[in-house]
């Protein structure tokens, strides 16, 4: 036993070491351990796809990687199930649940990749796409003549390839928008009723409406009244950053303003000193929640569905849960109207754009997929007009009727269904359609690509108490409180530039962050006389970052756009 | 409480009896003063579980509004439905406990073992075996290098990544070997003199004698276990059939989170306003997923609790 | 007790400290050998042997890429990390919530395990225990979102207690002042975590011998006398050893509360290093930098753990290593 046991002890550190070494190898010789088992499967589905040329359906598996949280469609799903009838795909989810980057990081590093993943730059830049061009002209005139127009904005500024077929912002025919889920400075109805119907122009017109009405109503409810929230948490940033490039006229350009094609950063420039110094006066005068810099989210959400705010700046679908919950309490007159306020009125206001396309999402084929031209066949099926109709409305009959006209609408029952989400699992193709390819506007006989922007269907929303304040301005919809946007400037807009991971850019934009997220609150509850030196302190270390190095990115890939997409 | 107390019980009993003989206003002042204390250390421990439960049973898009505190304020069953839709919690709930069980068994067995070896001082390798076993709780390879040697090993998508890389755990050895150290070196002199080798002492003596300490190490194992979800999210993701409660009710909340801040999907819902809203919101599907996600281990704990809270004395064993 | 035994074996096995390791004296010992040898190479296999991932602290590592084809950059991420401006506040703010949490959590669970200790009823000590561990599982979201409803000025309930014993005037913004956050992260740990804490002390008091506190009754002990001698001696070499390891765990103040509760008014107190890593090393996709934050805490860990391991082998108490 004991001269067993030392050889064996011997053996077993030898074979620790050796072992050892394998693996430290392996992990850096990372580019050819990339074969998985799972491939096999797709590997005989290939073959005999490709062997049999017979116009009869192949069955086939293609697994996907979404970059988003998102639920498993029922295994009996409608949708689905009509693809793999009809067209042979069997598709096979896994979504994102925590943190994308560590994801991402183990997926790049062990070159463990599906077959299609969604769009994001950290795999673009990890050559983990094939490029589509050739296999598009090839196999998918539909995708091709979908994406004419596009091509170009569609190509990677590093190497000038399209990896990524982006989901939105290929629009075709009459855009139907009656509907504004952007940025605004939001006001409740109710202060526009008050004040019969007043049209607000104005940062300055704005405050003295919200500390008129306070004046008058104290509390709401008998809750003391809130003139106005500013949000700051986590990644939900813009309603402290991102007013001062609105209220000097410009569209969202993220962190930039850009004037003739130059960007430059606004968080230090005079107008947001403006901005901010106003937000000093209206909290000195007690307009601003105590709270509002140290809330989070749910308590922001909290304040928002009692009815008690009278205004903030935000984006309309960070706060759309919170006006579902005032509708539900009856509260309609709690709810909002979205403004686009200027400094004066000599500025006309852009915070409404028209679309852009959706650059970095949507689908692209990873390196490892092995039925590549099955895929974009696929895609390029499901890029038709019938298919498209059959992802966006469902089946007719079933989920929406057609009018004798040819009009699309649906009854009360399928209008509750499409906003069940049990109701989804099982009848909508959602997560596919959330980010393919996908027709917007109008379908070839004039109805909407989308139920919520067929005017049927918008009609049928609007409730009694929007009518009345609709009627009052003599606007159809809420959207024409802003104005018609101009065509987007060829570059348009800078925030969906890529910095790249790990760029000097990158890091300065984080500190920019940082920076306006401690120094801004400090300067708006300043004492009024204090404004001053708060905000020259924040100059000062705005002073201390590289900046030009961020604005540097952002010019370049401006000047790069314009070079490559203009037509 | 089963019979095998009735010794300690018996002792406590007497010894309450002379206590209680001895002085007289010290004990009332003392069990006045602990039991305001506890009372309201339970309450402030069983608040925040009492909120959540009620968030759970509370409508989603009225959980928003806030000001819910021990009783929902609209009743409804539709955050649970939202957990118990999702087809895949049913399996998943088997491969966690098929986890936990096989985790929990092997770690104790292996960590008790260890610690016995590691306890005996003649040990030749005591020192060194001690010395990298405790450095390991106070670094990590990181994340990359973690996913290649588990990617090496071909562990990925195997039911195996769950166990393997926790059979042992520094920690807990330190707990356990610190215990045994407590244990009287009479009982195991005994044992020696009958010729009994180290495996049989550690069989035999050792570890019915742990049972307190592997009481509360199997808790913590267990419930480690139980939990955990970064595993699945990392190594197990892409075989739907491994997936794992914890990971399956993550997928579920941040599915919720998401349709809630994607600008696309919300500007979606936020259409129909005059449509029956989604009632499910995040808030009240993360009570709902803690509720779902923590009873079936709390059920757990009682049947571990009677060792360490009532005790199994290494005295009594003695006799 | 411990000294006694501790003695005891000294005279049976006299250790030699320059005894040379022989095959002879393995070979005696070689069921302990076969009980421990197998799981060094587990632990060296799975602990260890990814080490080599340290190299990326050296590297702009990409991920994807062969390991010959990184860039090494020397020592620029620790320099990077090192010499940012907020890399001292940063480390102060680490280290001071980690030994906020180390005492509190230390004293909290150890004197509530002798309070539970001393309640009578077996139903009731079994009861409070329970629930007092319940917040253990819930998640920090959870648990924040409690404490930052608690702590509003609207209704929240601290502010409300506080006014009603006339201790303050007017409701005090509690997450919007630098120098209370450490106090309500301390707090909040302790609730989280208190119960669950006690569980490892209740098991050590569980298992001191009944005939200590008789004999202890014997010589006219009280209870708090009882506590003093016999129920904290007994849990002494527990708590000396869960004292050492938590030491090295002092960097490990956590990012999610801080993160969960902390805002643009109080970064310079709520930021910590694992939240600037994160910021500027995960989320950038510089994993190098994440690497070399992961070495700098892992060399401040292990000093820690062995200076404490120093001060309680000179103090005689047990000791860890």
């Amino acid at each position: 036993m004991g001269g067993k046991s030392k050889s064996m002890f011997k053996l077993s550190l030898i074979v620790l070491l050796s072992l050892s070494f394998t693996l430290a190898g392996c992990g850096g010789n990372t580019n050819n351990a990339s074969e998985g088992k799972e491939n096999t499967a797709k590997e005989t589905a290939a073959a005999t796809g490709n062997t049999n040329t017979s116009t009869k359906v192949e069955p086939f598996d293609i697994s996907v990687f979404i970059g988003e949280a998102g639920q498993q469609p029922t295994p009996d799903n409608k949708i689905y199930k009509k693809i793999k009838d009809e067209l042979g795909a069997t598709f096979n989810y896994e979504y994102l649940a925590g943190d994308l980057n560590q994801k991402l990081g183990v997926m790049i590093a062990g070159q463990d990749y599906p077959d299609v993943m969604t769009g994001n730059t950290k795999l673009t830049a990890a050559g983990a796409y094939i490029p589509l061009e050739d296999l598009i002209e090839q196999y998918a005139p539909n995708l091709k003549a979908h994406y004419a127009d596009y091509w170009n904005m569609m190509k990677d500024p590093n190497d000038g390839h399209i990896y990524i077929l982006p989901n939105y912002g290929v629009y075709n025919g009459k855009v139907n928008s009656s509907w504004y889920s952007g940025p605004a400075f939001w006001i409740q109805k109710a202060i526009l009723k008050e004040f019969g119907y007043p049209k607000v122009k104005t940062l300055d017109e704005y405050f003295d409406l919200i500390a008129k009405y306070k004046e008058k109503y104290p509390t709401i409810d008998g809750s003391p009244t809130i003139g106005f929230e500013i949000l700051n948490n986590d990644w939900r940033n813009w309603g402290l950053f991102n007013a001062p490039q609105h209220l000097i006229g410009h569209p969202n350009d993220g962190g930039v303003v850009v004037n003739d094609s130059v960007a430059e950063i606004f968080a230090d420039k005079d107008s947001a000193k403006q901005y901010y110094q106003k937000l000093n006066e209206v909290n000195n005068l007690g307009l601003i929640d105590k709270e509002t810099f140290v809330q989070n989210y749910d308590q922001y959400m909290a304040k928002l569905s009692s009815g008690t705010v009278l205004g903030m700046f935000d984006q309309h679908w960070n706060f759309s849960a919170a006006e579902n919950s005032l509708v539900t309490q009856g509260k309609d007159e709690r709810t909002y109207v979205g403004l686009p306020l200027v400094f004066d009125t000599k500025t006309k206001d852009y915070y409404r754009d028209l679309p852009v396309l959706n650059l970095n999402n949507g689908y692209g084929i990873s390196i490892n997929a092995k039925n590549a031209v099955q895929i974009i066949k696929l895609l390029d099926s499901l890029i038709t007009e019938d298919w498209q109709k059959t992802l966006s409305w469902g089946v007719p009959g079933e989920d929406y009727e057609v009018t004798d006209a040819g009009r699309f609408i649906k009854t009360q029952e399928q209008r509750d269904k499409a906003v069940d989400a049990t109701w989804i699992l099982a009848n909508k193709a959602k997560t596919f359609n959330d980010f393919g390819p996908k027709l917007e506007g109008s379908y070839a006989d004039g109805n909407s690509t989308d139920a919520a922007a067929q005017p049927e269907e918008y009609l049928a929303s609007v409730k009694p108490y929007d009518k009345e304040i609709l009627d009052a301005y003599g606007f159809k919809s809420y959207v024409d409180f802003f104005s018609e946007p101009p065509a987007n400037p060829v570059y348009y807009p800078a925030w969906s530039i890529d910095l790249v991971e790990g760029s000097e850019a990158k890091v300065v934009n984080t500190k920019l962050n940082d920076l306006s997220t401690k120094f801004l609150p400090k300067a708006i509850l300043a004492e009024p006389a204090d404004f001053d030196s708060a905000w020259s302190e924040y100059v000062g270390a705005i002073g201390k970052v590289n900046v030009k190095a961020y604005e540097d990115k952002i010019n370049e890939q401006i000047k790069w756009r314009i070079d490559n997409w203009s037509k | 409480m089963g019979n095998q107390q009735i010794s300690p019980q018996k002792t406590a009993g007497i010894v309450i009896k002379k206590r209680l003989g001895s002085s007289g206003m010290e004990p009332i002042l003392f069990n006045t003063f602990n039991t305001i204390f506890m009372i309201i250390l339970v309450t402030v421990t069983l608040y925040p579980f009492l909120n959540t439960i009620a968030v759970s049973f509370n409508a989603g898009n009225d959980t928003i509004r806030g000001g819910i505190y021990l009783w929902p304020r609209i009743w409804t069953t539709q955050n649970y439905k939202a957990v118990f839709v999702t087809g895949t919690i049913y399996d998943a709930f088997w491969v966690s406990v098929a986890r936990t069980v096989l985790s929990t068994i092997l770690n104790i067995f292996l960590t008790t073992m260890l610690a016995y070896t590691l306890s005996r001082k003649e040990y030749v390798f005591r020192k060194s075996i001690t010395v990298i076993f405790v450095l390991t709780m106070y670094f990590s390879a990181g994340l990359i290098p973690g996913y290649f040697l588990i990617k090496n090993l071909h562990l990925l998508n195997s039911f195996w990544v769950y166990v393997l890389p926790s059979m042992v755990s520094a920690f807990n050895m330190i707990v356990i070997r610190t215990y045994i150290g407590t244990i009287p070196e009479s009982l195991l002199e005994s044992a020696k003199i009958d010729g009994a080798g180290d495996f049989k002492i550690f069989i035999r003596i050792i570890f019915p004698l742990c049972k307190p300490v592997l009481a509360t190490v199997a808790l913590f194992v267990a419930v480690g276990a139980w939990n955990s979800w970064f595993d699945a999210f990392l190594y197990t993701s892409s075989r739907q059939e491994l997936s794992t409660l914890q990971y399956e009710l993550m997928k579920l909340l941040s599915s919720t989170m998401n349709s809630n801040s994607n600008p696309n999907v919300a500007a979606g819902v936020g259409m129909n306003q005059n449509s029956a809203q989604a009632m499910v919101t995040p808030l009240s599907i993360r009570a709902a997923v803690t509720i779902v996600a923590s009873v079936p281990i709390l059920v757990v704990y009682p049947f571990m609790q009677k060792y360490f809270v009532v005790g199994l004395n290494v005295g009594s064993v003695k006799e | 007790m411990d000294e006694i035994l501790a003695e005891k074996k000294v005279v049976r096995h006299p250790k030699k400290k320059k005894q040379p390791i022989t095959w002879d004296l393995i070979k005696s010992q070689n069921q302990l050998v076969w009980m421990s040898v197998p799981l060094l190479l587990y632990i060296i296999l799975f602990a260890y042997v990814p080490v080599w991932g340290w190299t990326m602290a050296f590297q702009d590592y990409r991920p994807g890429r062969a390991f010959n084809d990184q860039k090494w950059v020397g020592f620029k991420q620790f320099k990077f990390l090192l010499t940012d401006d907020n890399f001292l506040r940063v480390l102060r703010n680490t280290f001071a919530m980690g030994l906020i949490n180390l005492i509190l959590g230390f004293v909290t669970a150890i004197v509530l395990a002798l309070l539970l200790n001393e309640i009578r009823k077996v139903f009731w000590k079994r009861a409070v225990q329970t629930i007092s561990y319940l917040p253990h599982f819930l998640s920090w979201i959870i648990v924040t979102g409690i404490v930052a409803t608690s702590l509003s000025i609207n209704d929240g309930i601290v502010n409300i207690v506080l006014m009603k014993l006339h201790l303050i005037r007017e409701p005090i913004l509690w997450l919007s002042e630098g120098k209370y956050f450490w106090g309500i992260v301390g707090a909040s740990h302790v609730w989280k975590e208190v119960g669950w804490n006690t569980i490892i002390y209740l098991a050590a008091i569980a298992s001191v011998d009944p005939a200590l506190y008789e004999a202890a009754e014997i010589d006219g002990a009280n209870r708090y006398k009882k506590m003093r001698f016999v129920t904290l001696p007994g849990i002494k070499a527990t708590i000396v050893i869960l004292l050492i390891m938590s030491v090295g765990h002092v960097l490990e103040a956590g990012f999610e509360v801080q993160y969960l509760l902390g805002n643009g008014l109080i970064v310079d107190w709520s930021e910590t290093i694992d939240i600037f890593v994160l910021k500027y090393g995960i989320a950038q996709g510089n994993y190098s930098l994440a690497t070399a934050g992961g070495i700098f805490k892992t060399v401040v860990s292990i000093t820690l753990l062995l200076f404490a391991n120093w001060t309680a082998k000179r103090l005689g108490e047990e000791r860890l290593l």
